[in-house]
């Protein structure tokens, strides 16, 4: 998958499912209902936690993430629940406007 | 992975290191999965272990013994679990069990907390709820080996300040880094001061699972807790080590666009190769083994009706369950080392796609691929899959995987009805070629039945798949040979108590109403017979009989035991002793069309008391198994309908 990288006009927020390999970024919110949510918390996904997608599955199947530093794999439909800031903006260095 | 008992579940929790209040210190093992706990428990006890199942519910409990110089400790590992919410049944069970409130037991006099040092951001997590239990707890950190050789460190007198109670950083394969544990462990008779209460953590501040309500939403009791084990592992001086090399070296290559679905392929492949073909000579060991020790009973006993019991009864149907065992064992050795080297975690990835597709989940591979032995531990294993509907859906389809106990149906009829010659050229002849069909059926049978049911009783959105990667690991001799022992006498459990029973009412059945003189009836006259005959109007459009009909009936037990009730009715009807010539009795009875109608009821037919108890315990009612059960004989029936009205 070609790096793809937004420069100044970058919207704040993102889906993980559209964050191209090997950036990493940082969990701000999680749209996912009940009960479903706690697997995915449970293993450290929640607010403020790091994700870089490093690897697909092949044909189509999950994406392989670093959480801080361990791994997980995500079907595109979780990660397209799961909203993230790039770790700069998280950061604040680019939120001073 | 889970295990299976079978009609085992039934144990109850006895004394003799069991949780029964004899004065042992009773320590229980918890932690995530993965995080090396079980490698732990088995260096501490050794081979002084037992497994049974806590009373109602099929969650093992491994129990095991430590002889320490102050005295015995008893330790109980529990399922792995990444929290004390009651979202499973591994979760509600280790609560339970932590808590005391499991019927049958006491709650434990301490805890040793096992967490994996390299992923200690996340496995700090689980220590939360776990301390807020608040009895004397160890904090175990295990592969110190890995951390160092990665360049991470951690300070564990720091993170024990923190934490309020021991922290060990230990290597659970290195008997020699113990010794923390060892201490921890004998202080529980000494009364050292290793053994400190735990610090009161009120669960209830972190609208915690325990008490009453919630206080936050569950989502910020989480973010909480990862902050706090974040200020934790920052003032233990944690530095998490740099990601695994090799780890990254073989995911290249297992997860790989065209590499990825090679090697699976090739795995699947080994596993299937290696139980068709190498058990074959262990199979054949084995039955060679009960032949002659039956013939060795046969001489040494007098005549008479115990002899007749015991080698007729016991032995023939005990012996032709027996004869499973070293396949069931290949494929739990191969599974021992898929999951304790990392790569099952990969092989869920890897049919993620294709069986969500289905209606199923990556995780339901583990759980099918099981199945090929027994649905049994299939059915248990199915807890690893989390989303409930899937749950459901996997354990609902594993019946219809080919469980090796329908292999000597398949083998006696095959070997019978099917004539032996080239199907593709030199590469597969007809009756193999029979046999990969029969597999496959099985196989469409449970797309099919996994679709239908996520159209029907299990719609719903699908929930996420979310599958951890453990890094990769080389299994340990001692860890394989541990598991397989377990297997070994939990399969010798269930084929001493279910098959046992029903070749003993088998055997009397044939034994009665007694002739005029005293002697045993003609098997038509028998009351065995009698029940076949009744039932032979139902059977007959399959193009079966009275004798196929009892057959049927007694398989219901179990698939196999038809093999031994046909030959006892074949040979009883024969008086003949040595009569072995099943097949070309049944060559009499049957035709074509009705031999292939055998083998494909035999296909989709829940013929399983094991699996239907399983079933009932596992989803909690018995909606679930009568429903599957109905559905499973109507498929049968019509099946075996249309393969005896076509050929």
């Amino acid at each position: 998958m070609k790096r793809r990288r937004d420069t100044a006009d970058t919207p704040a927020d993102r889906m993980l499912a559209d964050v191209p390999l090997q950036e990493e970024v940082v969990l701000v919110r999680i749209d996912v209902a009940g009960d479903d949510v706690e697997p995915l918390l449970e293993r450290g996904i929640v607010p403020g936690c790091k994700l870089c997608p490093i690897r697909h599955a092949p044909a189509g199947g999950p994406t392989v993430y670093r959480v801080d530093g361990e791994l997980v794999a995500l079907r595109k439909e979780t990660a397209s629940c799961l909203c993230v800031r790039s770790s700069l903006e998280a950061a604040g260095v680019l939120d001073s406007n | 992975m889970n295990g299976a008992t079978g009609s085992a579940t039934l144990d109850r929790v006895s004394a003799g290191g069991t949780g029964v209040d004899d004065g042992t210190p009773l320590v229980a093992l918890v932690g995530p999965p993965n995080s090396g706990k079980s490698t732990l428990f088995n260096h501490l006890t050794g081979l002084r272990q037992r497994v049974a199942n806590y009373p109602g519910v099929t969650v093992e409990r491994r129990s095991g013994i430590a002889n320490l110089p102050a005295g015995p400790v008893e330790l109980i590992d529990l399922p792995g679990v990444h929290g004390l919410s009651p979202r499973s049944l591994d979760q509600m069970v280790t609560r339970d069990v932590l808590l005391g409130e499991i019927e049958g037991g006491r709650q434990p006099d301490a805890i040793v907390l096992v967490l994996d040092a390299t992923r200690l951001k996340s496995h700090l997590m689980v220590a939360e709820p776990v301390l807020a239990v608040g009895i004397p707890t160890l904090v175990v950190l295990t592969m110190a080996d890995e951390l160092d050789r990665r360049e991470g460190t951690v300070r564990c007198s720091r993170l024990s300040d923190e934490l309020g109670v021991e922290v060990a950083l230990v290597n659970a394969r290195d008997v020699g880094t113990l010794h923390p544990v060892h201490a921890f462990l004998d202080a529980l008779h000494t009364g050292g001061e290793q053994v400190r209460a735990c610090p009161i953590v009120s669960a209830a501040e972190h609208g915690e699972e325990r008490g009453s309500g919630r206080a936050l939403p569950v989502i910020d009791v989480f973010a909480g807790r990862r902050q706090r084990a974040g200020e934790l592992g920052r003032a233990a001086a944690f530095q998490a080590p740099r990601p695994s090399r090799s780890t990254q070296r073989i995911d290249a290559l297992v997860l790989h666009r065209v590499w990825g679905p090679v090697v699976f392929a090739a795995v699947v492949a080994i596993v299937f190769q290696s139980i068709f073909t190498w058990a074959v000579p262990l199979m054949d060991a084995t039955e060679a083994a009960i032949a002659t020790s039956g013939r060795y009973l046969g001489g040494v006993l007098p005549a008479g009706w115990f002899r007749s019991l015991l080698l007729d009864g016991v032995w023939a149907g005990v012996g032709s369950v027996m004869v499973f065992l070293p396949q069931i064992l290949i494929l739990f050795f191969f599974i021992a080392i898929l999951e304790d080297s990392g790569y099952m975690a990969r092989a869920a990835v890897i049919a993620d796609r294709l069986m969500h597709r289905v209606g199923l989940q990556g995780k339901s591979f583990l759980p099918l691929l099981s199945a090929y032995a027994c649905a049994v531990p299939a059915i248990m294993s199915a807890r690893t899959v989390e989303a409930e509907r899937d749950r459901i859906a996997t354990i609902f389809v594993a019946p219809f995987m080919t469980c090796s106990a329908r292999l000597p149906v398949y083998a006696l009829l095959i070997a019978a009805f099917i004539p032996a010659g080239p199907l593709l050229g030199p590469f597969l002849g007809v009756r193999a070629g029979v046999l990969i069909g029969l597999y496959l059926l099985g196989v469409v049978a449970a797309i099919g039945t996994a679709a239908l049911l996520k159209r029907t009783l299990l719609r719903g959105r699908s929930a996420p798949f979310v599958m951890e990667l453990p890094p990769y690991r080389l299994p340990t001799a001692r860890s394989i040979l541990t598991r397989l022992l377990d297997r070994t006498k939990v399969f010798l459990r269930r084929a001493g108590k279910i098959i046992l029973t029903v070749t003993v009412v088998l055997w009397v059945l044939t034994q009665f109403p007694r002739t005029p003189v005293g002697e045993a009836p003609v098997i038509g006259d028998s009351a065995l017979g009698q029940i076949g005959q009744v039932i032979e109007p139902a059977i007959e459009p399959l193009g079966f009989d009275w004798r196929i009909g009892i057959g049927l009936v007694t398989s219901l037990a179990a698939r196999e035991v038809i093999v031994g009730t046909l030959g006892t009715i074949y040979g009883v009807e024969s008086a003949e002793e040595d009569a072995f010539e099943l097949q070309a009795a049944l060559q009499q009875d049957l035709d074509l069309g009705a031999a292939v109608a055998l083998l494909v009821f035999f296909v989709f037919a829940l013929q399983c008391m094991s699996t239907v108890a399983i079933m009932r315990r596992e989803t909690g009612g018995w909606r679930w198994p009568i429903l599957q059960f109905c559905y499973m004989l109507v498929l049968a029936y019509a099946g075996a309908w249309v393969a005896n009205a076509v050929l």
